[in-house]
């Protein structure tokens, strides 16, 4: 009996096989993310509030020393907002999936890689948060060894429910034998109700008590050491399947197999091309690889990957390569084969996204500029300037959020593309005259439905009333934008032009007052959305007049409207039960006592 | 019976923070031979009813002390107390720049030779709150760079600092004041309100830098204890800790200095140094200055 129970330990736990040391640690550094809700020199709300242990737990709340979650915040929130509140339906300028068979389970719209002191075979990561209430969390344990490889090992949880008050999170892990100093945490956070926001994260995990037992944890002899057994017994269960019944799908017509084959995500292709020769044959029509979307395998997309892929995409119209790439073993080579691609589809490529490519560099620009077909380009999280634009003149979509975009560029880009509906410039530091910007998009853009500037603050309210000139806007986010500018008449201005208005952010425009909103109120009756984040002088007879009067909205913001009561809104939360009321938490009196 | 009871509250918070602080400044910690800075902190709102106790907050004044690897900072902020007359809490604003120049020192998001670079870093992440923080604050922040055992200061507006070796000041700061009783302060007024309120940049501070020694005593306080402790009574309390380096025996001095200075402000006869400089300015007036009350007292350990 007691050797049985060694056995299985052998089998299941090699820290007690190697009596390992525990430890646990807290972040000790941020690697890479992809959302933040601040400018970059600024850490209130911003992921380096990670590092170290956590400040504000257990208290909950809306707190700036925590990292607060939110994607490309114009579309994320609608996102979120519009899975809760608006039916499902999403902004327009939302980027579908290019491929909809390749939909990752988790739904990942955002990851965040932290970093650790010490490697370990992890057995637990726990995440304590502030503020959330539903969020599914995958981590992506990466390897330390030579070739530093991530593992791809998903230790992901399902969405899950929880109640209004800060709590220790504890994912289930897979188990990995490998030493592990770098983990990725990965958000989907369509089941919220209110922003996510994060203390810190801990690894706990087994540490190699000696150099030898380091290096044998590294050349991978101990993972081989306890998988031995289990594959044997493995080995056993596998029986022979295959049967010699004829193959009555290789009868089937060509395009009708092409066409059962299109429902078909990447992975399943591939395995169906080591099938048989005809399989072989068909899952390498180009025809099968139009749209390709890498994103979900981020971890396991690497520079031969590329190449396969090159050689099956002929005739490729849309490409997502966000996340890909950033952890290849080398990232030059990698370039050099995102450029090539480039290359060779720059006839066809009508959608590029290249959320979060961090090597994306002057020659990656100089081959996306020569694809003039393009359509619809996405540059989130991109360094690298964008100068050669001229041959993009059949732009729809542009998302440049944290690009570092300069204002003669983009005035260019706005002329050059008279058809641009949806521009994105969240986060755009270099933008230093978005008045001007306005005035080019009014005169060129006729179309334009969708406008978000959130967090670019040169804007003012003259800048601003051009928008009032732009009949089709639906969508304008002009968060923080006007922070503490008199914003003057340029609402009215918005309010008369803009009568297609559906949602409208207008967060932290601190000098605005009852007045001045009551135009919006007035004139814009599509309104679904209205976010007055922050808003100090607003009173509750307004915001009573904004549920009463504008019969389609969903959604009313009025966090941190200090005039409102909190009476005020419950009452309100009763009456108007088809309307979210968003409130943030308001700090606790044990919050500073710490 | 009252004043009995008023006084045990206000000893036991002088205790508390002391409690407070000592923990915060373990010895054991540090290596002895590392140069650092040995603290204590105390202080007093000026309002006598019972108020929410907040670390880092006495009345309107905030303070904080934090470490790095490369230097310890101390710092202390009075916010204006105009601001009430326009329903802003003048306690939030001074409270939530300390709290940010904690966490940028923590952080290590600083120059070890530039503290009013921080103050400046600290004043523009208060624009990202997003919770409008409204009101405006003087500001005195000290730093003490442990490579090269030089302290670096920045003061805008009339807290100040003042060193004390081997009996004599040595160093203390200038008080910056546009008119009398109206001292240089960073502001983050209300919208439309930016032409109606003084605002000081915060490169406007006065910035100084110079070599400490083993021994050295560092007082950084708020006008309140300026305005009413004569210049020769806070020299013969910093006298006592030369060269201290028991937190302990450093909390009863600043204790000491806290507490005269709250007496003396509520005097209505005593000649304050509030009193005389009023009087320069052509202004007849007796007694102490109540304000609210923040004493950092620390000594230089190389």
């Amino acid at each position: 009996m007691d050797c049985e129970d060694v056995e299985m330990d052998k089998g299941s736990k090699i820290e007690t096989l190697l009596k390992m040391n525990h430890v646990e640690q807290f972040v000790s550094k941020v690697l890479d993310y992809t959302s933040r809700y601040n400018n970059s020199n600024s850490y209130y709300y911003s992921p380096i509030n990670l590092v170290g242990k956590y400040v504000k737990y257990p208290s909950y709340g809306d707190c700036p020393e925590t990292y607060f979650l939110v994607l490309n915040t114009f579309l994320s929130s609608f996102k979120i907002k519009g899975h809760m509140v608006i039916g499902g339906k999403r902004a327009e300028a939302y980027q579908q999936n290019y491929r909809p068979q390749d939909s990752d389970p988790l739904e990942a719209e955002d990851y965040i890689t932290l970093q650790f002191d010490s490697a370990v075979i992890p057995r637990d990561a726990l995440h304590i948060r502030n503020l959330q209430s539903r969020c599914s969390c995958t981590d992506l344990g990466k390897d330390i060894g030579q070739d530093d490889t991530p593992l791809g090992t998903s230790m992901g949880t399902p969405p899950e429910m929880c109640s209004h008050e800060s709590r220790k999170f504890h994912p289930q892990i897979k188990e990995i034998n490998h030493l592990i100093n770098t983990i990725r945490l990965e958000f989907n956070q369509s089941h919220l109700l209110y922003h996510y926001s994060l203390d810190a994260v801990l690894l706990a995990g087994y540490q190699p008590m000696s150099t030898l037992q380091y290096n044998m944890l590294v050349s991978g002899v101990v993972n081989h050491m306890v998988s031995v057994a289990a594959k044997q017994n493995d080995s056993e269960n596998v029986c022979d399947t295959v049967s010699d019944s004829q193959d009555l799908f290789d009868n089937l017509p060509y395009e009708v197999i092409i066409h059962i084959f299109q429902y078909l995500d990447l992975k399943s292709l591939s395995q169906c091309a080591q099938v048989n020769k005809i399989w072989n044959v068909v899952s390498a029509d180009p025809i099968l690889y139009q749209n390709l979307s890498l994103k979900s395998y981020w971890y396991l997309v690497d520079c031969g990957t590329l190449e396969y892929f090159m050689k099956k995409c002929n005739t490729l119209k849309k490409l997502d390569l966000s996340w890909c790439g950033n952890d290849c073993v080398s990232v030059i080579e990698f370039k050099r084969l995102v450029a090539d691609f480039l290359r060779r589809s720059c006839n066809t490529l009508t959608h590029l996204s290249l959320g979060n490519c961090k090597y994306v560099d002057m020659e990656i620009m100089e081959e996306l500029s020569a694809c003039k077909e393009l359509v619809d380009l996405r540059l989130i999280n991109i360094t690298s300037y964008l100068l050669t634009i001229n041959n993009l003149t059949k732009l729809v979509s542009l998302d440049l959020t944290c690009h570092n975009i300069m204002d003669s560029v983009l005035i260019r880009i706005l002329k050059l593309n008279p058809n641009l509906k949806h521009i994105t410039v969240d986060l755009c530091e270099n933008l230093m005259a978005l008045d001007q910007v306005a005035e080019v998009v009014e005169k060129h853009n006729k179309f334009l439905t969708t406008w978000s500037s959130w967090k670019v603050v040169t804007f003012t309210s003259e800048g601003i009333k051009n928008f009032g000139k732009c009949p089709y806007l639906t969508e304008l986010d002009l968060g923080w934008c006007l922070m503490s500018t008199d914003p003057g008449d340029c609402l009215e201005i918005i309010a008369d032009g803009c009568r297609q208005l559906k949602r409208l952010i207008l967060s932290e425009w601190r000098g605005l007052n009852d007045h001045l909103l009551m135009s919006i109120i007035m004139n814009c009756k599509e309104l679904t959305q209205l976010d007055l984040l922050g808003i100090k002088n607003i009173t509750a007879n307004l915001c009573e007049k904004a549920l009463l009067m504008l019969p389609k909205l969903r959604l009313l913001d009025i966090s941190f409207c200090e005039s409102v009561r909190q009476d005020e809104v419950e009452i309100w939360r009763q009456q108007f039960p088809h309307i979210t009321i968003q409130r943030s938490c308001q700090y606790l009196v044990n919050d500073y006592l710490n | 019976m009252h004043s009995l009871l008023v006084t045990g509250r206000f000893l036991s918070r002088a205790i508390w923070n002391g409690i407070a602080n000592i923990s915060a400044t373990d010895p054991s910690v540090q290596r002895k031979t590392d140069p650092h800075l040995i603290s204590a902190v105390c202080g007093f709102s000026k309002e006598r009813k019972f108020q929410r106790l907040i670390k880092g907050q006495f009345g309107d004044d905030a303070w904080f002390t934090a470490k790095y690897k490369t230097a310890d900072v101390l710092g202390v902020a009075d916010g204006v107390g105009g601001w009430r007359a326009y329903g802003i809490d003048p306690g939030e604003f001074s409270l939530h720049l300390m709290r940010t120049c904690e966490r940028l020192v923590k952080l290590g998001r600083f120059t070890p030779t530039d503290p009013s670079e921080l103050v400046a870093k600290s004043y523009y992440e208060l624009l990202h709150h997003k919770k409008a923080i409204l009101g405006s604050s003087t500001a005195c922040v000290v730093l003490l760079n442990r490579e090269n055992n030089t302290l670096y200061t920045a003061n805008i507006g009339d807290s100040g600092f003042m060193v004390v070796r081997r009996g004599k000041v040595v160093r203390r700061s200038e008080e910056q004041q546009h008119y009398f009783n109206t001292p240089f302060q960073l502001s983050l007024p209300p919208p439309g309100y930016q032409q109606d309120v003084l605002s000081d940049r915060p490169d406007a501070a006065m910035t100084d830098n110079f070599p400490v020694e083993d021994g050295d005593v560092i007082l950084v306080a708020t006008d309140g204890v300026f305005d009413n402790l004569p210049h020769s009574v806070i020299v013969d309390q910093l006298i006592k800790v030369q060269g201290e380096r028991c937190a302990g025996r450093l909390q009863m001095v600043a204790n000491t200095l806290a507490w005269m200075a709250r007496n003396l402000s509520f005097d209505e006869t005593f000649i304050s140094p509030f009193a005389e400089s009023a009087f320069a300015n052509g202004i007849e007036t007796i007694g102490g200055k109540p304000d609210d009350i923040t004493v950092i007292l620390a000594t230089v350990a190389i």
